[in-house]
Formats: C-alpha cells, structure tokens, sequence
C-alpha cells in the first residue's frame, strides 16, 4: 500500500511541477503510431470547436469592433468618424481617468490579497473535522453566492444614512458621526471591504479544493522530521498550493477590474467620484456621457493593463515548482 | 493515542469551533438583516413581532412570478449549455499538449479579462440587427460567453486529478478517445461537473450588468431588475424590498446547501493510492 501512495506523491509531485498545459497532466494519448496520434488530435480539434467558435462570436469579435470605435468619435447609433488616437490623448489628460485608476489599483490589490488572506486562513481553520464543519462550510459560501443586487441593498441599510445600525453603533460607541458612504476615504474602504466580504468565499473555495489534492502523507513525513506548523505551512503547504494561489490571483485580479455592480450599486462611484472604478468611468462615459470613443478607450486601457498582468502571472504559474 | 493527547485534540476542536461560530456570526449580520427586514410588519399595519405579509403583499401586487420564472429560465438553460461546451474543452486543456493548446490556454486568460463593458456595446448593436435585445435567449447567449472560459478552466482543474492511466486503461480495450472521455473521465467528474454548474448558475442568477442594459420590458425582467426596479419605487419601506430580496436569495443558497457534500468528494487519486 505504501508503495503505491507513495508512486502516487511522487507523480501527483511531477505534474504539480510541470504545471498543466503545454507539457500537460500525464502521457499524451496517441501513443501507438501516428495515425492514431492524428485521430486522437482531430478528437481534440471537436473538443475545442464549439467553445473556440463562441469565444469568437461573442468575445473577440466585439472587441476588434469596439477597437474600431474607440478610434472614432461616434456614439451609441452613429458610428461618427476616425479621429485617430484622439481620444486616447483625451483620456490619458482627464485626471478623472487617473483618480478612477489609482482607486481601481487599490481596490483591486485589497480585493485579491485581502479575500486570499481570509479565504486560505478559513480553508486551514475548516480542513481538519470540526463540529459542523460542513455548515460552515455552506454558512461562510454564503457572501459569494448570494446576488450582489442583494447583498448591495442590505449594505446600504447597514452603513448608508446616519440612522443605519452601523453608524448608530459608532456613534454610542463614542466614535462620533461616521459617514460611511459620504465620507470619500470611508467610502473607499467600506467599498473595499464589501468586495473582501464578497469575494472571500471563492478564494476559500479555491484553497480547500487545493488543500485537498495535498497528499496526507507529506504531513506526516513532516511531522516525524519534527517541523514546526509554521515550517510546515510555509515549505510544504505553500509550494503545493502555488499553482492554485497564482490561478487565484489571476481570476480574482480580473474580478476586481473588471467589477462593475460591486462599486455601481453600492455608491454609485460617489461621493465626489471617490469610489469610480475604471469599469463604472466607462459606463457612465459611454451610457450617461454617450461618448463611446472616449468610453471604450478607457475600457481597452484597462484591458491592456490587464492583459499584461495576466500573461505576467500566467507564466508564472509554469514556473512554479515544489522546492 | 493517551489521554492527555485526546482532551488536547478536544480543545483545539473546541477553540476551532468557536472561531468559526464567531466568524460566521460577523460575516452573516448583513444577510440575517436582509431576512429580519422581509419579516417585519408593513408600513400602517397592526400586527405585531414576525409576519409573512411583506410576502403575500409583494406575490400579489408585483410580477415577482414573471420575474422568477425568467431566472430560472435563463440560468439553467445557461449551465445545460455551458457545460456542454465547456467539459470538451476543458478535457482539451488538461490533457492535450503542444503549442496549439498552450495558445489556447492564453487566449481563454485573455479573453476572460477583456472587460465586460467593451464588448457589451457592439454586442448590443449585433444583437439589435439580430431582434435578440430584450430577449432571454440573447441575454442567455451573452451568458454562456460569460461563463465559459472560468467553466473550461474548472473542468480542466477537475480532469487534472483524474489519473490518466484510467483513460489507458480504456484506450488498451479498443475504446476511442471520445468514448474514453465519456465513460472515464465524465463519469467520474459529477464534483467537478456540479461545481462548474453552480458557478454558471451563479453567473447567470446573479448578473445584473448584462440584465439592466439588455433588458427592457418588464416581461422579460429577470429578479435582480425587477428588485433594483422596485427597491428604486419603495426606497423608504424596506419590508417588501428585502422581501423580493429573500425569495431572490433562497435559489442559490438552496443549490449550495444541498450541493455542498460534493465538494468534499476528493480526486479519485485518493482512492486509488488507498488500495
């Protein structure tokens, strides 16, 4: 029995090291001859049809189209005509472009860093068998998995006027008035923290399903060497857990970029554009302002931006290795 | 084990236990509220503690059905089709190799982080040309573009622990890779199938972005419109607003709730080094 788990570790070791992809999760398929080999890359070719062709239809075709646009100074019905790079340079001058994408920077980085710290650290406290650990389970999903039109209104009746409990409590406890929403540096962090409460449960999710694929048996490897938990977790838990934590990150960074209802049914951007993200900038710019030129500009700066971080972690994610 | 290392165990169980009791106290109060609210007497009524009247109330004087029916429509349709599509792929991306595949990979990342709102406007043009605006069969295509890259992703995650030898197995007795896909792989996916489903559902049930501009007549509402719709009539009466809130909550808690056992099914990896 033991040699077999070990084989297992050993293996389960290998793949986590290559990572999945281009050296892919075990031996390739056609392995008797070529003929079979060129069946076996047709198979895959079907595979990936359906999903190739709809990426296309409804990812990479609007966005060559709205490429198109933002070299135009149309809106919603009239295409208008080719201005070249003007609205880029209009873009990159307005210091609301700025202040949106230093706000989106923060709350991004709160986002992602601030939900995996939550999320691994619950995953750790809800590995071992605990007394109701499956309702806990379910009870902590519960932020992530409720609509954000939801848990944005009963936000709002926590935190939004004077009278809401939130403020109330401050306010016995000594702290004075605390304008959560109309405060701009309050509004920042309490629409941080409402994207922390919400995206906490999907990094948990992430770091349980991760811990999960660790083989028992390192630990109790690691226990007869006499490591610390410390030592433990950070030179065995850690490095196996790398590949899942960077796809994390990755996901959870284009979340919080890309987050429109998060910020939008919160505070609306507000107050005094304190909150605008560059995703609710776009929207108010194309669907409030009708300037889709300048609009879809901000959304592809964005995308650029984002893009470069992605392949950035992407390849990371290769390099990972269980030292 | 000796005694004293039993009442040790005991008590880190105990401490562990009442951190997470703590913990989920904190992070629940704003949806217990959400619940306490809808429970509450209406604005000039003469009952007292806990009721259901927000409840018969909002049933009765709003298209809360309608608005119901089209989630759940909209939702499911978008999980059916979203798996379908993406269990192929993600069985690509897992098992597949060479430069084609690791450029897919890529193109799957970068097409997840292409903003929402850049494609939405030409998308909204295709689709008026097409009479798919304020349709639920357009918002469902938009959806399954949506959720498609994270659900081959999840799929593909969830192959990654399936041992191939498996599939070898199959191949040696003559089966083709399709079949072995089907009768291995699949078979033995229903945690990752079934999380991936939950994913999508909660794309679909959840999104409002999508909804408030594709969206237009209240027919076609699905429930996050028609509450932020009513929440923006009612702002003062909180009672039947979070009363439209709750019935919109209960689905997808539901799913999870009953669902959730199947998380905790590990890889077959464990089974196998366990024999």
């Amino acid at each position: 029995m033991s040699r077999v788990s070990s084989e297992t570790l050993r293996r389960s070791l290998d793949r986590a090291r290559k990572g999945v992809g281009s050296s892919g999760a075990g031996r390739s398929p056609g392995k008797s001859g070529s003929r079979r080999r060129g069946k076996v890359a047709w198979t895959l070719v079907l595979f990936a049809l359906p999903s190739v062709v709809l990426l296309v239809l409804l990812n990479a075709y609007p966005v060559i189209y709205a490429a198109l646009q933002s070299l135009r100074n149309g809106d919603l019905i009239d295409p208008g005509a080719f201005v070249g790079l003007a609205n880029y340079a209009t873009v990159l001058q307005s210091p609301d472009f700025w202040r949106a994408a230093g706000f989106t920077l923060i709350f991004t980085v709160v986002g992602v860093f601030g939900s995996w710290a939550i999320g691994l650290a619950l995953a750790l406290l809800l590995r071992p068998r605990t007394p109701g650990g499956g309702i806990f389970k379910v009870l902590l999903l519960l932020p992530w998995v409720v609509p954000i039109v939801v848990s944005a209104m009963s936000w709002n009746w926590l935190v939004a006027t004077p009278q809401s409990p939130l403020p109330m409590l401050t306010k016995a406890l000594g702290l004075g008035d605390t304008l959560f929403l109309a405060d701009p540096t309050l509004a920042q962090i309490t629409v941080c923290v409402f994207k922390v409460w919400i995206s906490f449960p999907f990094m948990m999710m992430m770091m349980s399903s991760a811990l999960a694929s660790v083989d028992v048996n390192v630990y109790e490897a690691s226990r007869v060497d006499g490591a610390s938990a410390w030592q433990t977790f950070r030179h065995i838990t850690l490095p196996m857990i790398a590949r899942s934590t960077f796809i994390s990150w990755i996901l959870m960074t284009i979340f919080c970029v890309n987050d429109f209802p998060t910020v939008f049914l919160l505070t609306g951007g507000g107050p005094l554009q304190s909150t605008q993200t560059l995703v609710v900038l776009a929207y108010s710019t194309v669907f409030q302002n009708f300037q889709t030129g300048p609009g879809v500009a901000i959304a592809f700066l964005m995308t650029l931006v984002l893009v470069v971080i992605s392949v950035f972690l992407y390849r990371r994610i290769r390099k990972v290795d269980v030292a | 084990m000796s005694a004293l290392a039993e009442t040790t165990g005991g008590r880190i169980r105990w401490v562990r236990f009442s951190a997470l009791t703590l913990i989920a106290a904190v992070v629940l109060v704003p949806l217990a509220a959400v619940v306490l609210l809808s429970l509450q007497p209406a604005f000039g009524s003469s009952s007292q503690g806990f009721t259901f009247e927000n409840y018969v109330s909002v049933f009765s004087q709003t298209a809360i059905g309608t608005w119901l029916g089209n989630s759940f429509l909209v939702s499911l349709v978008t999980v059916v089709v979203a798996i379908v599509v993406a269990a192929p792929a993600g069985y690509v991306l897992s098992r597949g190799r060479g430069r084609l595949v690791s450029g897919y990979s890529l193109g799957l990342f970068v097409i997840q982080s292409l903003p929402v709102i850049t494609s939405v406007i030409p998308l909204f043009i295709l689709f008026a040309g097409l009479g798919l605006v304020d349709s639920l069969g357009g918002i469902i295509i938009l959806y399954v573009g949506g959720t498609l890259s994270v659900a081959t992703w999840m799929m593909a995650a969830y192959f990654d622990s399936i041992p191939v030898t498996l599939e070898e197995a199959a191949w040696m007795d003559g089966c083709s890779v399709f079949t072995g896909f089907i009768r291995i792989v699949l078979r033995n996916s229903l945690p990752g199938i079934l999380s991936t489903a939950i994913f999508s559902f909660l794309l679909s049930w959840n999104d409002y972005l999508v909804a408030v501009i594709f969206l237009r007549s209240e027919q076609n509402y699905t429930l996050p419109i028609g509450l932020q719709t009513f929440f923006q009539q009612n702002q003062t009466d909180w009672g039947p607003v979070m009363t439209v809130a709750v019935v919109m909550m209960v689905p997808p808690i539901l799913i999870f709730a009953l669902l959730n056992r199947y998380f905790s099914v590990g890889g077959i990896g464990g089974s196998l080094a366990g024999r």
